[in-house]
């Protein structure tokens, strides 16, 4: 069988700067509703309800759902770090230093981090 | 035993956003007339009582904004015409209306009808000629994107049917979670596309267990090393954005994104999945959409048994309780293997509450704890042991060599 082409979309599809959709606020409402549950060091300090566009939309997911990741990723790095048998464990919130110091994340995580440029 | 069922190993879930079947695959009706698309006769009144009629002038994107709307109220006003009388039948002819209800613009109001042909949309509609196209596969609830997501997660929305978050209620459990807990265990996977994109699966999966994710960066490589998860679901890009890596275009196809940008994503996945030969010869790829976005289908969704759950009048916004008695809009879905007769078109009923009923029953087996939507969803795939075997589309005894091909 001939191979299909798919034509590309125009380059002018692309528009950071459209309003968001009901879509995209419903998405921002649900990753602000598991940021309150992070530990404060891991919380954003983007102010969601002066979102406006789908650069803005981005930047705010990519922060929380790096930061859940982070946040998981941290504690299982306390698990492994735990010393075993008794009377060597310690409580988990004192087990090692918060990862972020002046408000910005220390890279620890195996994963590649990537960044949302704003326009 | 097919042979084709016997050498199933994974099943992958593409989930696109918003756009209804007669829409996206409408225009093969004149193709193959077994296809349940747009014919000369559909109609749907405008608000000065003008009949229009469907249209082959979707764009790819410009079109419809604003997003139509497709919250609970507006479904009913598109499903029943307006009617709230007692006894009302569903007659799928206040599309036009409740799209005029945005903008007040009657000229414009009319485009909810406009479909595409065939040519603008190459994958999909080759895919759907080339596999298996369902000509009722309906979205889960009358209702949004989030709710109707959770069926395909969770079997059911927990008594949900706007977009907020929701709790899980016990005993049911995500299809991941059934399958990651079991014995032996099974694998599963959500990939997002990048993290600026995200899950639209935020509050439960994501937050408790992070573990179950991963990007499209990665299913690219699983699919290219032979790893991929018995059950991966995949997420499309719901947003413009910049990474280092460039551009990244939104391809989830939800109004007002570029649909072609969707097309190349849907071509990427299939051919990814193709290009490794084991990997092609075990997966079944089912291509649907969440829902219909407020767009424009003939087809009455039917009634179907309640689940566990009630909707109140006040949370479903039309003075009246909803018992997720009824299904949603008509969608596109298309179920993809080497396996499947090319042109198979499917009649028989299904939501998305048959995509966990069919990983669950395909990998697990017998599993109770679920809801009765689920449990009454039919299934897409049959297990080798089941009664019904005869009706599996993965149905034929060798391999098609004359799969089509796209140039991504």
């Amino acid at each position: 069988m001939a191979v299909i082409h798919v034509p590309r979309p125009s380059r002018k599809a692309m528009n950071p700067h459209r309003p968001i959709s009901s879509l995209l606020l419903t998405q921002i409402g649900h990753l602000q509703h598991a940021e309150r549950r992070l530990p404060l060091r891991y919380r954003t300090k983007i102010y969601t309800h002066a979102i406006r566009t789908e650069a803005e939309a981005a930047a705010y997911i990519y922060e929380v759902t790096e930061a859940i990741h982070q946040a998981h990723a941290d504690a299982a790095d306390r698990r492994a770090a735990r010393p075993k048998g008794k009377g060597g464990r310690k409580p988990v919130a004192q087990a090692r230093k918060p990862k972020r110091k002046g408000g910005k994340k220390v890279a620890t995580s195996k994963k590649k981090k990537r960044s949302t440029k704003k326009k | 035993m097919p042979t084709g069922l016997d050498k199933l190993q994974h099943i992958v879930v593409l989930m696109m956003e918003n756009r209804s079947f007669d829409h996206m695959l409408g225009s093969l009706q004149v193709v193959d007339n077994r296809i349940d698309g747009v014919t000369d006769q559909l109609r749907n009144p405008d608000t000065t009582g003008a009949e229009v009629k469907p249209q082959p002038l979707a764009e790819f994107q410009g079109q419809l904004n604003p997003d139509p709307d497709h919250h609970f109220p507006a479904v009913d006003l598109q499903i029943f015409g307006g009617n709230t009388a007692p006894g009302r039948q569903p007659n799928m002819q206040g599309f036009v209306k409740s799209y005029f209800n945005q903008r007040g613009d009657v000229k414009h109001s009319q485009k909810i009808m406009y479909y595409f042909q065939q040519q603008d949309l190459p994958v999909l509609t080759t895919l759907a000629l080339e596999f298996a196209v369902f000509n009722r596969w309906f979205a889960s609830i009358p209702g949004p994107t989030i709710c109707n997501r959770a069926f395909a997660h969770y079997g059911t929305s927990f008594g949900r049917v706007d977009m907020s978050p929701f709790d899980i209620l016990e005993p049911y459990k995500s299809i991941y979670t059934r399958l990651v807990n079991a014995t032996p265990k099974r694998t599963a996977k959500v990939y997002y596309y990048d993290t600026t994109s995200s899950t639209m699966e935020v509050v439960n999966l994501l937050q408790n267990q992070p573990e179950l994710f991963g990007t499209y960066e990665q299913f690219l490589r699983d699919c290219d090393q032979g790893i991929l998860p018995d059950y991966s679901f995949i997420e499309p890009n719901y947003n413009d954005h910049e990474t280092d890596g460039g551009e990244q275009l939104a391809n989830d196809q939800h109004p007002d994104h570029d649909v072609q940008a969707g097309e190349l994503f849907i071509a990427e996945v299939y051919m990814r999945i193709k290009r490794n030969p084991k990997l092609w010869a075990s997966t079944a790829l089912l291509i649907v959409y969440d829902e219909h976005g407020g767009i424009y289908d003939h087809v009455v969704p039917p009634a179907c048994p309640p689940d566990n759950f009630t909707a109140s009048a006040n949370n479903t916004g039309t003075g009246m309780e909803f018992k997720f008695d009824r299904l949603g809009v008509r969608v596109p879905a298309i179920l993809v293997s080497p396996w499947i007769s090319k042109g198979t078109v499917v009649n028989r009923v299904f939501d998305h509450a048959s995509i966990p009923g069919t990983v669950t029953k395909f990998f697990l087996g017998d599993y109770a704890a679920r809801s009765p939507r689920e449990l009454n969803a039919d299934v897409f795939i049959e297990p080798p042991s089941s009664p019904r075997a005869d009706c599996n589309l993965l149905s034929l005894d060798s391999m098609r060599t004359d799969c089509p091909e796209f140039d991504v």
